[in-house]
């Protein structure tokens, strides 16, 4: 299965006096996808992609992009993406359905006011004003601006940052039916499980360079056979958890939690549990899982996504 | 052009809608036309305004043919009128048991205080001095007393009560040399007013200020509009969400040029019907003169708006600089106080201001007046000050918060 | 006590910093004062210049001294009415006289509308005086006319300046509720002080401390600069101002207490307060006197606190006079409404901020 790429962008770099807010990123966007930029705050994933918005200038890289080579995206790449900011407003005073004409009016072709106010849920607020709404229909309708031209290519900065479960569950529901009707997203993000749940495939990203990528199975791959072990050990010492470094790959302890990777789940498991006992410890709020795109991180930088 | 136009809309729109922009730019001006026209127009007015005036006549009960003619004078005009209409005077009079000297003294407190137009005391010995002035060869000086006219000077009511007051005993100056058989009234000549230079007849104090008002109105839209609109968008960063899609910044501007526009316009025509349906006022803008300046002052404060976006670095910042320069631009401008006599530094400011220019010619346009500058200041200076803003802004002016 | 001294030094470091708030304190009223001072420099005294055409075939030399005794300055003679005409329209003479045959015929230039009425005034006069004196008559009545007020009284830049004072006092205690207070209420800077143990009526008397320790070092630099640059004259009564300026700062503390109660959005209150100050500081008399209004907005204008505030301010400089017991009523008056909508405003403080 032949992947169509739609975008490239080959050792992009941008600083900011002595910091290197992007330093000497490449990566291709597969049409159709879902392409997720995750890292935690500051690692650059933002300025990437207002390079790519448009609205930076890169001081060296280059981007192609629906397959022209360019320095700066120009006006005519503009009339076929969908942008979503980090940050943002709107006029406080204008209504939901002026807003969306208003954008529609920017391109050459657009979808209707109503098509696209289904899409995102706000038919029913059509006549409120914008300063009325919730920050979650604030966000969905900062989507619905980014859809309103039928893009073939949409980037979403941190969509959910900010939103409560419910407005974040919504989101995610729009971006999944906008992949399913073939659209190419760019994404970025600091939450693991977002990326987990919506991507196909991710980069993540830290201090301004690019450390890993591949989709999330592949990358959780990279640890291998790997189980992970979390319990709360109330109380416990480094020197109490010492026995258990011999039957597992590594433990760590932060506060009260205590995390054990491990390549043999039941041998460990029963060093525990002997552990547990010996201590007169309990083992409380125990987890066995796979490892997922947190854990990556953390074995890649020994620090977490969120701080 | 449908993108430029929504822009326009949205500009004109937001504005409407909040009721603090409402205020500013749509009511305050008609309140300000509406009261000062209301204000003004009463000046002259005297007829129509009772003066609480008290009367102290020392001269009482004396004898002579003139005793007590002031006094009946006065009591006459504080009788109303044939017409029903309310007297001239409302006069405070002694008691018959009351001593006239501490009367007057309480009287004169009650006239620094404000709460009387002017106290007449008619000294005791005023009808013989009256005869003695008609009927005496030689100016026989002894003895002769004065009526005092007691004023708080710089009250309003007071100067205007002494004027009438003024005139009565001018009046009554008349009546005596007449009955005395020295005036003769039929060689009087009489006096007429005229004004000059407006053909169609008396113009009123509003017609005079429909001009100076509506162009207060563009002044502050634009002063206050133009960067509250651009500064606020910026620092929200509802800009940025426009420049993410293929919108450019000139149809943005083109965009706001035309929503502001739409809103002095909008200005223009709420005035204009007021001042007219209203107030009374029979000046028309028809015309070509009149019309392009009315735009062309729109676009010079329009161009000032853009000017202070590009200088001020916040939307408060902006609001400051706007505030700063609201008063003195308008007031050394002569839109609304003649500015002759001022000195140095403030007389170049109403030369560098460009609704001085604006000003003068409009209502030279309209017919309201003659002119003080020659067509060729009036169009050049605001003419060169939208060139210095353009200038400035393009140079200066930035659409995003940081790049 | 140690919180209040702490509060107050916080509130003063905060408007020491909020530049748009000193310069609206202390330099607006001197630049309103400034503009007027120079654009009405003359309305005391106006000089009047007559321009004088056709004068011959009447009693020229009873005009013309009749003219010379008038309040006219100067008098300029012209060879055709058309060329008087142009004088009066180009504003070099400030009216005109021309005798036509049957009639002496005063021009006036339309526009002039203030300055128009003391120029008919002297027309008058000149008219009167002149039929008199053709008949080789003069005034019988001697009269005299006295002034009752001070002499700084006379002088409308002197009445003005007490005015513009209450006005910023008025701005100043609105604007430290409707304005400082609710803007601090709507970033919910309060309510991160009120889960203290901070009483608010410290941080309500802390405000009140600052807020009147600049509207005095205001009113008296107002005073000070009007003395200097225009010469103006004020006999102050050091207690009366000071009371005067106690109770109107409180009293307008508690006026915008009630702005800020029933504009339910802090964001608004500043913007109700800001056009609320504007109306009043036209209708309250310090620009256009009170008895040249019409009858209702007269009314209105005796319901608004500044026509009162800049009354006792003219009596506390020593400009006008009214009842001592008058001004004691407006100072309490002012005073008591700060005391009944204190424990409202304190109410208001505590009370949390819900979106």
């Amino acid at each position: 299965m032949a992947e169509s790429i739609l975008m490239r962008v080959s050792e992009l770099v941008k600083h900011y006096g002595e910091v290197r807010a992007v330093d000497g990123v490449s990566f291709d966007v597969p049409d159709a996808a879902v392409f997720t930029l995750l890292g935690p705050n500051g690692a650059g994933k933002t300025t990437t992609l207002e390079i790519l918005e448009g609205i930076r200038d890169p001081d060296s890289g280059e981007i192609e992009i629906f397959g022209r080579r360019l320095r700066r995206v120009d006006r005519a790449t503009k009339q076929r993406m969908g942008v979503l900011l980090q940050e943002g407003n709107f006029e406080p005073y204008l209504k939901v359905r002026e807003v969306i004409r208003l954008f529609a009016s920017f391109f050459e072709s657009s979808r209707s006011v109503d098509e696209i106010l289904d899409r995102i849920a706000l038919a029913d607020k059509a006549g409120t004003y914008v300063k009325n709404l919730s920050g979650g229909q604030r966000q969905r309708l900062a989507i619905g601006a980014a859809l309103v031209n039928d893009p073939e290519l949409v980037f979403l900065d941190e969509p959910t940052t900010g939103l409560d479960p419910q407005a974040r569950r919504n989101v995610w529901s729009v971006v999944s039916d906008l992949r399913s009707t073939g659209v190419a997203i760019v994404m970025t993000t600091h939450y693991m499980e977002e990326a987990e749940a919506l991507s196909d495939h991710v980069c993540i990203m830290d201090h301004g360079k690019l450390i890993a990528e591949g989709s999330p199975r592949e990358l959780s791959a990279t640890l291998g056979q790997e189980t992970i072990i979390e319990f709360n050990a109330d109380g416990a010492t480094e020197e109490d958890l010492a026995p258990l470094d011999t039957r597992c790959k590594a433990v760590r302890a932060e506060g009260d939690l205590v995390t054990v990777e491990t390549e043999d789940l039941v041998a460990t498991m029963e060093s525990l549990l002997a552990w547990s006992k010996r201590q007169k410890t309990a083992l409380s709020d125990m987890a066995v899982r796979q490892p997922n795109l947190e854990d990556v991180f953390l074995a890649l930088t020994g620090r977490r996504l969120r701080e | 052009m449908i993108d430029v136009l929504l822009v326009a809309r949205t500009h004109l729109v937001t504005a409407l809608r909040e009721r603090v922009t409402l205020f500013w730019f749509l009511i305050f001006p008609v309140f300000l036309l509406v009261l000062l026209s209301l204000i003004f127009g009463q000046i002259g007015q005297e007829g129509e305004i009772t003066f609480t005036v008290t009367l102290v006549d020392f001269d009482r009960g004396s004898e002579g043919p003139f005793a007590g003619v002031i006094a009946g004078v006065f009591e006459n005009l504080a009788e109303p009128d044939t017409a029903g209409g309310d007297p001239l005077f409302n006069l405070i009079r002694p008691d018959a048991a009351d001593d006239l000297n501490a009367f007057l003294d309480a009287e004169l407190v009650a006239l620094r205080r404000g709460r009387r137009a002017a106290v007449v005391a008619i000294p005791a010995g005023y009808g013989r001095t009256i005869e003695r002035r008609l009927f005496a060869s030689s100016e026989d000086a002894e003895g002769e007393v004065e009526l005092a006219l007691y004023a708080s000077e710089g009250n309003a009511s007071s100067d205007m009560a002494i004027e009438v007051i003024d005139q009565v005993l001018a009046g009554v100056d008349r009546e005596i040399l007449t009955g005395a058989g020295l005036f003769d009234s039929s060689e009087s000549v009489p006096h007429v007013t005229a004004r000059i230079g407006s053909p169609e007849g008396e113009p009123r104090y509003v017609d005079f200020l429909l001009p100076g008002i509506v162009l207060m109105g563009f002044f502050t839209n634009g002063l206050f509009g133009i960067p509250g609109a651009i500064l606020f968008s910026r620092e929200q960063r509802v800009l940025q969400r426009y420049w993410v899609t293929p919108l450019s910044v000139p149809r943005y501007l083109a965009g706001l040029s035309i929503g502001h526009l739409t809103l002095c316009a909008f200005q223009f025509a709420l005035l204009y019907l007021i001042g007219r349906l209203a107030l009374g006022a029979s000046v028309t803008f028809g015309g070509y003169g009149p019309a392009l300046l009315l735009v062309l002052a729109a676009v010079t404060f329009m161009a000032f708006g853009f000017l202070i976006a590009s200088l001020a670095k916040t939307g408060n910042a902006g609001m400051a600089v706007a505030n700063i320069l609201n008063m003195p631009m308008m007031f050394l401008s002569g839109l609304f106080f003649s500015v002759t006599g001022l000195p140095g530094v403030l007389r170049v400011l109403f030369y560098v201001n460009p609704v001085s220019y604006l000003a003068d010619g409009l209502r030279a346009s309209v017919g309201v007046e003659a002119g003080v500058f020659p067509m060729s200041l009036v169009i050049g200076v605001p003419l060169a000050w939208i060139a210095l803003s353009s200038a400035v802004t393009a140079w200066r002016l930035r659409w995003d918060v940081g790049r | 006590m140690n919180a209040f001294l702490a509060l107050v030094r916080s509130e003063t470091a905060t408007f020491v910093r909020d530049k748009m708030a000193v310069f609206f304190t202390f330099l607006f009223p001197l630049i309103f004062i400034l503009i007027f001072g120079f654009l009405m420099g003359d309305v005391d005294s106006p000089s009047a210049t007559l321009g004088l055409y056709g004068a011959v075939t009447i009693d020229e030399a009873s005009l013309r001294s009749v003219i010379d005794e008038s309040g006219v300055n100067r008098t300029r003679s012209f060879g055709s009415e058309g060329e008087l005409e142009d004088a009066v329209a180009g504003r070099s003479v400030d009216f005109g006289l021309v005798w036509n045959g049957r009639a002496l015929e005063f021009l006036y230039h339309p526009n002039r509308i203030q300055e128009n009425h003391a120029f008919e005034q002297l027309a008058l006069g000149i008219a009167d005086a002149f039929n008199l004196r053709r008949q080789g008559l003069s005034p019988i009545l001697p009269i005299r006319t006295v002034h009752v007020g001070s002499e700084a009284s006379t002088r409308w830049l002197n009445q003005m300046v007490p005015g513009i004072i209450a006005f910023s006092i008025l701005s100043s205690g609105l604007f430290a509720i409707s304005g400082h207070l609710t803007g601090m209420k709507q970033r919910k800077t309060l309510d991160r002080l009120i889960v203290t143990p901070m009483q608010p009526v410290a941080f309500l008397a802390a405000i009140a401390v600052v807020r009147l320790a600049v509207v005095y070092v205001s009113t008296l630099l107002t005073i000070l600069i009007s003395i200097a640059v225009f010469d103006l004259t004020f006999s102050i009564d050091w207690l009366r101002l000071t009371v005067l300026v106690l109770c109107s700062t409180l009293g307008m503390m508690g006026l915008g207490t009630v702005i800020a109660l029933v504009v339910r959005r802090p964001s608004s209150a500043g913007n109700v307060a800001n056009i609320l100050a504007m109306i009043m500081m036209f209708l309250s008399g310090i620009y256009f006197p009170i008895e040249f209004m019409p009858p209702f907005l007269r009314a209105l204008s005796r319901g608004l606190p500044l026509t009162y505030m800049a009354d006792a301010m003219r009596f506390a400089t020593g400009v006008s006079d009214m009842s001592v017991v008058r001004f004691w009523a407006i100072a309490l008056s002012l005073l008591g409404l700060a005391v009944v909508l204190f424990p409202i405003l304190a109410g208001y403080v505590v009370r949390p901020q819900r979106t």
